[in-house]
């Protein structure tokens, strides 16, 4: 043990010793993580092991005419070329709609798409045999925004159109709440995407054991899933397939539905041998999902003292070229655009919109970070115009126990925004910090 | 010139998945008869330090040691389906299954322990190694006695716990209802200076209140909200993916920039505990709360700075120079409010 690893393991039992909940114990991975003990799946190796590659998509939208491997098959080392004809169950998965392709068949929807897959003895050879598969396309008109995918005409991403899902929030009458406001705000927000950029990127390892179960180590986020959606793709019972997590280095969303584990399973089940699959960043950053793009509109109405009267909003999500998460990411934001603050009245819709851009889906935030990015220029907004302190402005209107939130939940006692903004109040007092005067933004007095 | 502006951000987030999607967690815990312990969780550790938070709740439950309990997590073949890390529920929910195993396996030490010590079982407790009958404490058993008379005597040494945390379905037509069966909160604060030359906005410290309802380990609270923030951050001022007809243009590290260590401000953790009942010991999620509030705090105080609020994200200079007027918005296609009308209600 080298003296490094005495001093962290000296540390880890003091801080064990001083006993659990509430108190900052030492981590249990500590020590394997900071040496450098800890196995992710690109570490994992198995004899005969095969290196696995992915043919992406070049084109945003185009009919596939034809895809030739047998260049790429002929190349010395190469032991599969697949692509979706191969696949020996149903070529579809979907963490909350089962609407995207593992392979790409007739059409390509995204660029970044998988289209054809690779086992070859090296990485080297798994990448030249990548160049060799030649895809014909024929481009078809994109659509690149939500406003323009829902308008009549636009070009379809999928047959039965473009609209996932529209969720209506619809609490007291905001035509009265308004009515009663001295005071409304209204803007246009857009927000852009994101990348998850975990350290690790996409990762793992399958194999056949001689009794022909199949073994699969990968960074997820939920190996169960992953178990159903793999055994659906390449026809096997659920029980037959084993999943094992190896560590994660970072996943905040991104490894919520499947990554890399269907993929690296079929090239495992064509060649009869161990495959790694470990996505580049490049690869990781084209094919996976990101953070939703969204455009809002939205108004917020305020009496002259001071106290919140209604809100209207509008937003659309761009969720890309496929679901993932992008119902409940959407849904989930129009119930929350007013933010953690009381409206009697409350009209709010969200369109969840397909469009030929990069796939959106969970992300750290799952759409409040988008919404809080919305409903928090409005209040600051707000209490500039009602000549009022922005944090006083919060804690005057912020939901309380016996409150609804905007889906006419009643809250309880765990309702802790109050005490949230009570600290920063304190730590601006504490910090001699001050909001600058705006006298061109006030607009009411008081 | 340089400005100088600070800002709020606040948010509200339903935690877990709402809308009738199971929302479960299984658990299992087995007494060793030298009294460590096993849990079986089928969660996956991201490096958020679930394990730990896991490990923590057993041992506090049994009156243990930290370090005699080990997590076996997420392997099909030996833990049981715990649903997915997602949606800042693991510790609540996970959280709450392990809490039942351990509930559920103690129902069996306490009536051996009631047996033993000629005791009523509702008087057990599990206390610094020790099991006693609060009736009689100076009467007590090693913990690991207790386990390893559990074995010898053939009794139940397993736990299993099975939590749901799933929600019915708002209203189709007007979501209402009770959406979320638990709330998470955080506010930031971010102070900033912007150069009204060069457009580049400098973030000089955030101040992060997250209500956790109860810091299972403040420490690993602390790398959440500092994790958080630092990737707010990075949403707010640096990571601008463009997207130009389909095709993520700067998709490699060297265009797609992320925060370093060297544009981490300051960042004041400020734990707040308002009790969750339904949470383990009162804790709830709050992995997403800390990342949320970072980008409002940030576009508020760069309002606060020069009197402009930014409404189209991110804030990299080219887009501060618009909004201070230096530079014409030539970037994005033209959309105005009128292009948006409101649904009819």
């Amino acid at each position: 043990m080298s003296e490094f690893q005495k001093t962290i393991s000296q540390a880890v039992r003091i801080s064990q010793s001083t006993g659990p909940v509430g108190q900052s114990v030492v981590r249990e991975d500590a020590v394997v993580k900071a040496t450098g003990r800890a196995v992710y799946a690109a570490d994992i190796t198995r004899p005969d092991m095969l290196y696995g590659k992915v043919l992406l998509s070049t084109e945003a939208h185009a009919l596939i005419k034809n895809i030739d491997t047998s260049a790429a098959k002929n190349i010395p080392g190469v032991h599969a070329v697949l692509t979706a004809r191969d696949i020996p169950g149903e070529n579809v998965y979907g963490i909350a709609v089962a609407d995207q392709q593992v392979l790409a068949e007739k059409k390509v929807r995204f660029f970044g798409e998988p289209v054809a897959l690779v086992a070859a003895e090296t990485p080297e050879i798994a990448e030249a045999a990548l160049k060799e598969i030649k895809v014909a396309y024929e481009p078809l008109e994109g659509v690149f925004n939500p406003i323009d995918a829902l308008k009549e005409g636009a070009p379809k991403v999928h047959e039965a159109g473009n609209l996932l899902l529209h969720t209506r929030v619809r609490k007291g009458d905001y035509r009265i709440g308004f009515e009663q406001a001295d005071v409304i705000v209204e803007n246009l927000f857009r927000t852009h995407g994101q990348d998850h950029s975990p350290l690790e990127p996409e990762s793992g390892v399958a194999w056949f054991d001689g009794d022909g179960i199949l073994n699969i180590y990968s960074s997820s986020q939920y190996i169960f899933r992953d178990r159903k959606q793999v055994g659906r793709v390449l026809n096997i019972p659920i029980n037959r397939i084993h999943s094992v997590n190896t560590t994660v280095g970072g996943g905040f969303g991104r490894k919520d539905d499947v990554t890399v584990e269907i993929l690296v399973s079929l090239l495992a089940w064509a060649t009869q041998k161990p495959v790694k699959l470990v996505y580049t960043r490049h690869e990781s950053m084209l094919t996976q999902t990101h953070r939703h793009p969204t455009i809002v509109r939205i108004r917020s109405g305020a009496t002259a003292s001071g106290k919140l009267t209604a809100l209207e909003a509008v937003v659309y999500g761009d969720t890309g070229a496929y679901a993932s998460l992008g119902i409940y990411v959407i849904k989930k934001m129009a119930l929350h655009i007013g933010g953690p603050y009381y409206y009697p009245h409350y009209k709010a819709d969200s369109f969840s919109v397909y469009t030929n851009n990069p796939i959106a889906g969970a992300f750290r935030g799952f759409g409040i970070l988008q919404a809080a990015t919305v409903h928090e220029v409005q209040m600051d907004e707000l209490a500039r115009r009602l000549g009022m302190d922005p944090i006083e402005f919060r804690l005057q209107n912020c939901l309380r126990e016996g409150l609804t939130f905007s889906t006419g939940q009643v809250m309880d006692q765990a309702c802790g925004i109050a005490a949230t903004l009570e600290e920063l109040r304190e730590y601006v007092k504490r910090h001699g910090l001050q909001f600058k005067k705006h006298p061109e933004h006030q607009e009411v007095e008081r | 010139m340089k400005l100088h502006g600070i800002g709020v951000g606040s948010m509200v987030y339903g935690v877990g998945y709402g809308f009738a999607r199971p929302d479960f967690a299984t658990a299992e815990v087995e007494a060793a008869a030298d009294g460590s312990l096993t849990v079986w969780s089928g969660a996956s550790e991201l490096g958020q330090g679930l394990r730990t938070v896991l490990c923590q709740i057993a041992a506090q439950e049994f009156g243990t040691d930290y370090q005699d309990v080990r997590v076996v997590s997420a392997d099909s073949e030996k833990t049981p389906d715990s649903g997915p890390v997602s949606a800042s529920r693991s510790t609540y929910v996970q959280g709450n299954a392990v809490l039942q195993a351990c509930r559920d396996l103690k129902e069996e030490l306490r009536s051996l322990a009631a047996e033993m010590l000629k005791a009523d079982p509702s008087t057990i407790e599990f206390s610094g190694g020790y099991v006693f009958s609060t009736t009689n404490p100076e009467n007590s058993i090693a913990f690991h006695i207790l386990t390893g008379q559990l074995h010898a005597r053939g009794r139940r040494s397993h736990g299993f716990g099975w939590y749901d945390n799933h929600t019915e379905d708002v209203d189709k037509e007007t979501s209402q209802g009770d959406a979320y069966s638990s709330f998470a909160w955080a506010s930031q604060l971010a102070e900033i200076e912007l150069d009204t030359e060069t457009g580049e906005v400098t973030v000089l410290r955030i101040a992060s209140a997250t209500d956790v309802g109860k810091a299972i380990n403040p420490k690993l609270v602390e790398g959440q909200i500092e994790g958080g923030a630092v990737q707010g951050l990075g949403f707010a001022l640096l990571e601008d993916m463009k997207v130009e007809r389909g095709v993520f243009k700067n998709s490699h590290f060297s265009t797609y920039i992320l925060p370093t260590a060297a544009d981490v401000p300051p960042i004041d953790p400020i734990i707040v505990e308002v009790p969750d009942p339904k949470g383990p010991y009162g804790a709830k999620g709050m992995a997403e709360p800390a990342t949320i509030p970072t980008t409002p705090a940030i576009l508020n105080a760069i309002a606060d700075a020069c009197g402009k609020w930014l409404k189209s994200t991110p804030a990299i200079p080219e887009n501060i120079l618009h909004l201070l007027g230096v530079l014409p918005d030539e970037r994005k296609e033209a959309l105005s409010i009128k292009d948006i009308p409101y649904p009819p209600f």
